[in-house]
Parts: structure tokens; C-alpha cells; sequence
């Protein structure tokens, strides 16, 4: 009986900690972007922007939520495997060395969709939830 | 031993730090974006000021550190501009004063123009600042690491116009390599131009200075998420033409140098580990080995660091640096310095941080007789300690 309580314990936590991820936001790129899934480490290195272009050549615009949104958060430790503190670090290192300047940081949901939706090529994340207007969401694996 | 202050602090108090309190004191922002009429991309402004204090034991390091010392201050500002999405231009102006070194005069600190052709191959030209281990070309972004002063051993602050940029070309690449990771790699090569500056005190007068060539190349092997490893490779050649004390004829003076360094770099979420080990190999050939004796030497830098941030307003960090300035000479004192560092790193608000080092000490290599009235190094104090404090303000 114990050993069964455990094991329902553990698979709460695992399904809270898994529904915890699936909704902490959501990776959107232009609606003409031809992919729809994409690998984790090639959307690290284009918010490092280490990789610069799409497959078809088109630039692209990596777009970031301000630091201290809760998306921006999950989606630092989750993608790019560290936290937000430790990349604005990575960026003060290019921005003074003159290697290259960091996306620009948008305050909201809203200004992201705006901006994804206006520059092609561009991706962004938001909140899980929020309205994307049309922006094409992507599956990261 | 104690840090005891044996005297007046230095005075004049730079301008840096009354900028730096201006700066601290205005409402956070974040870069400044300057919108460009037409297609063009904003325009990115940055700055960073920063203040230090430096107060040794004992000897005088870096500056008249020994009474403390306030000489110690950084100011930049770089402006940044995306002309297409391929060619980027950028430009910093940078002036500083360390000890003897700097006058607050602002000078173009890097300035290039940026053909990004592809991922694994980009082009820059101007004046770039040198690959060599993994931080020389950050070594003056006090808002980039923890510490105050990187291991002097491979990083050394005095020699920061020597060794910081060149003026010339670079191509540069990031590429990946299936399951094997991504190489990161530059390649330059170019010139340095050196300002002339003579010390009243010293027995040799610098005429003329020139840097013929300076060429090489890093490269980073990222097999995983956080880890970084390589090596860098530096040729240059130094030209000077000297007179000496009571000589009347100019004697030549060469000094091929060849640097390299071995580098590895661990970031585990808050966790930074990182170890480097370098050598210099450096000639010196002369016209007039009477007056200016030709030599060979090499030198043995390493160092190991660790920093951790506690959480989102502190960092700690700490390392052990070791330099051996002639391999053939590791004598205790003056031919080996060790350097216990540890670092706390305070983040007021996103735009200013603060910081305190301390440093305990073992040897004098790293020591400047001209900051100890001209004493060998054998005859300064064997162990010692630094306090070094910074604040930073940047956007």
C-alpha cells in the first residue's frame, strides 16, 4: 500500500513537473518560416546567434522577452542552458569586444507576436496562452 | 599580515567615478536604440564606467598601491550599427588610468567594419581585438566575470595595449560538426601601434617603437552544451631603437615573440570552471649586445578559477594564478609569483554592480621595480596581499 501511494506520488510530481514545462511558453517564428520543429540546440545557438540564417538564407531575427518575465526565465534554463544572468554576461562580453550585439528585448507578449509577425524570419517565444495572432508556433525537441 | 594603510590615499579622485555615480543614479534602461531613417537596423549604444581602489600590504602593484590607490578607473562607450544583415560597422572609445598607465584621454579602443558572409565565414577589418585564451578579448568588461582582475598570470593589466587588439583583418567562423559539437575559430593578422612613452626614472630611453606583425588564431571545440575548449596561437615581432644612459649611439632592438595558450572552460547553470595554461617564448636580438645584451626566455603562465552565482544579486568566485617569467630561473622569490584570489561580486540593480577582491600573494615576478623605486624584485616583500574593490556602471 505504501510502495503504490509512492508511486502515485511520484508520478504527480513528474506529470505536475511535465505540465510545468509544456506551458511555460511557446517558440513562434514568422508565419512564412518554412520549419515547424526544431532541434533545442539550433534555437540555443541562434539566440547566441552563433547561426544566423535559415536553411532557405533568410536572416533571422531572434527576438527575447525582458528579463525578469517568467517565459524568458524557463525558456534561458530550458534552451540555452543557463540562466539569464549568465547570458547577459555571454552578450556584455560580445557587446564590448565588438563579436556582436544581443536580440533585442521586448516588454511583453504582445510586442513579441508584433515583432515576430512584422519581420520575417523572425523568432520569439511567449507565455504559453498568450494570443498569437497568426504567428506560427514550433516545436522544440 | 595586514592590510595597513601606510599613508595618504592617492589623490585626485577621476572622473570616472563622478560619472559613475551620475550613471548609477539615472533610471535603469536598457541599451540605448537610436532609430536610423529607411531599412537600416537601430542603431546600438552601450557604455560601461568603472571605479576601483587598490591597497596592498606591501610593494607597490599595478599602482602606489601600498597607500591605496584610486588609480584605477575604465570608461567606454560603442556604438554599434547593423547595415545590412550581412555588414555591420562599430566603433568604442576607451580611455583608462591604471598606475602609470593611461592619461584619461579617450582613444578609438576598436573600430572595424563586419562582413558576416556566412555562419563559418566572416570577415573583419580595423582595428579587432585579439583571440588569445578565452577571455583576452573581454579582459577589460569588469560586467562580464567575476572577478576584478583575471589571473594576471595569462591576463596581465599593464600590458593591455600590447596584447588587447591589433589593426589589420580577421576571418572568423562558427561551425557545427554533426554529433561532434561546433568549432568556434578566428584567424588575424595585422599590426599594433604603440604610443612612446618614457618614464623619467628609467635608465633606457624608448626612441622609436614598432610592431611589424602581429598573427594568429584560436580555436574552441564546443563538443557539448557549457564546455569550451581550444587553443590560441600569437606571432609577433617588437622593433625599438633605445638609448641609454651614457651612451650617444641608438642601439636596434628585436624581440620576436611567440605566444600560445591552452584553454578550457566548464558552465554548468550558475557554476563557471575554467583553467588555462600558456607559454611566451620571447628573443630579444640587438645591434649593440655591449650596451643591450641579446637573451632568450620563456615564460610559464596558468591558472585555475571557479565562480558560482549565489543568486541573483551575488556572485563569488575565486582562482589560483601562477606566473614563472623565465622557466629556467623558478626562483622563490623573484622568479615566481602565486596568487590566491577571492571574489565576492554584489549586483546593486541590472546596471551596477560592485565587487571586492582579495589577494594573497607569494613571490614578486609580477611586480614593476618602477613602481618600487627601482628595486630588484628580489629585494621586495616575498608575501603580501591586495585588496582590490571596483564598481561598474553599464548599459
Amino acid at each position: 500500500m505504501r510502495k503504490a501511494a509512492f508511486i502515485f506520488a511520484a508520478l504527480a510530481v513528474a506529470a505536475a513537473s511535465a505540465e510545468t514545462t509544456r506551458s511555460a511558453y511557446v517558440v513562434i517564428v514568422h508565419p512564412a518560416t518554412s520549419v515547424s520543429r526544431l532541434d533545442r540546440k539550433f534555437v540555443e545557438e541562434i539566440f547566441l546567434r552563433r547561426v544566423t540564417r535559415w536553411p532557405d538564407d533568410t536572416p533571422i531575427r531572434p527576438v527575447d522577452l525582458g528579463p525578469d518575465a517568467r517565459a524568458r526565465i524557463r525558456f534561458s534554463e530550458d534552451v540555452l542552458s543557463r540562466s539569464v544572468a549568465s547570458v547577459r554576461s555571454y552578450w556584455q562580453q560580445r557587446i564590448f569586444s565588438g563579436q556582436g550585439i544581443p536580440p533585442p528585448e521586448l516588454p511583453d507578449d504582445a510586442a513579441v507576436v508584433s515583432y515576430v509577425l512584422s519581420h520575417p524570419g523572425a523568432i520569439g517565444y511567449v507565455a504559453a496562452g498568450a494570443a498569437l495572432n497568426g504567428a506560427k508556433a514550433l516545436e522544440v525537441n | 599580515m595586514s592590510l595597513e594603510r601606510r599613508g595618504p590615499i592617492s589623490k585626485g579622485l577621476p572622473v570616472a567615478a563622478v560619472v559613475l555615480a551620475a550613471l548609477a543614479t539615472m533610471r535603469p534602461a536598457g541599451a540605448a536604440e537610436l532609430e536610423l531613417p529607411g531599412l537600416l537596423a537601430p542603431l546600438q549604444i552601450h557604455g560601461f564606467v568603472s571605479q576601483g581602489f587598490l591597497l596592498t600590504s606591501d610593494n607597490n602593484y599595478l599602482a602606489n598601491s601600498s597607500r591605496g590607490s584610486f588609480e584605477f578607473s575604465e570608461v567606454g562607450v560603442n556604438i554599434t550599427l547593423p547595415a545590412t544583415d550581412r555588414l555591420t560597422l562599430g566603433v568604442q572609445v576607451f580611455t583608462r588610468k591604471l598606475g602609470p598607465i593611461g592619461d584619461y584621454r579617450g582613444s578609438l579602443d576598436w573600430y572595424y567594419l563586419d562582413y558576416h558572409w556566412r555562419d563559418w565565414l566572416g570577415f573583419r577589418a580595423g582595428r579587432v581585438k585579439l583571440p588569445f585564451g578565452l577571455y583576452n578579448d573581454s579582459s577589460d568588461i569588469d560586467s562580464a566575470r567575476t572577478a576584478v582582475l583575471l589571473p594576471q598570470s595569462i591576463y596581465p593589466a599593464q600590458n593591455r595595449d600590447f596584447l588587447l587588439a591589433q589593426t589589420g583583418a580577421e576571418i572568423y567562423g562558427y561551425k557545427t560538426v554533426g554529433a561532434a559539437g561546433a568549432l568556434d575559430y578566428r584567424f588575424y593578422a595585422g599590426t599594433i601601434f604603440l604610443d612612446v612613452t618614457n618614464r623619467p626614472t628609467s635608465p633606457i630611453t624608448v626612441v622609436d617603437l614598432d610592431v611589424p606583425y602581429v598573427a594568429g588564431g584560436r580555436v574552441l571545440w564546443l563538443p557539448f552544451d557549457g564546455l569550451r575548449i581550444g587553443g590560441s596561437l600569437q606571432f609577433l615581432r617588437l622593433d625599438t631603437d633605445l638609448l641609454t644612459t651614457g651612451t650617444a649611439s641608438q642601439v636596434a632592438v628585436r624581440i620576436p615573440a611567440t605566444l600560445w595558450v591552452a584553454s578550457a572552460e566548464y558552465t554548468l547553470r550558475d557554476f563557471l570552471f575554467a583553467a588555462e595554461y600558456s607559454r611566451w617564448l620571447v628573443s630579444t636580438q640587438s645591434s649593440n649586445t655591449s650596451v643591450f645584451p641579446e637573451s632568450s626566455s620563456t615564460s610559464e603562465r596558468a591558472y585555475a578559477l571557479a565562480s558560482y552565482r549565489v543568486n541573483s544579486w551575488l556572485q563569488v568566485g575565486s582562482y589560483y594564478s601562477r606566473l614563472v617569467p623565465n622557466v629556467d630561473q623558478r626562483v622563490y622569490p623573484a622568479g615566481i609569483q602565486h596568487d590566491f584570489a577571492l571574489t565576492l561580486r554584489f549586483e546593486v540593480n541590472r546596471y551596477w554592480l560592485i565587487k571586492a577582491e582579495g589577494h594573497y600573494m607569494r613571490g614578486t615576478a609580477g611586480l614593476s621595480s618602477s613602481l618600487n623605486a627601482n628595486l630588484p624584485l628580489s629585494a621586495l616583500e616575498p608575501d603580501w596581499a591586495l585588496l582590490a574593490i571596483k564598481t561598474t556602471a553599464y548599459f
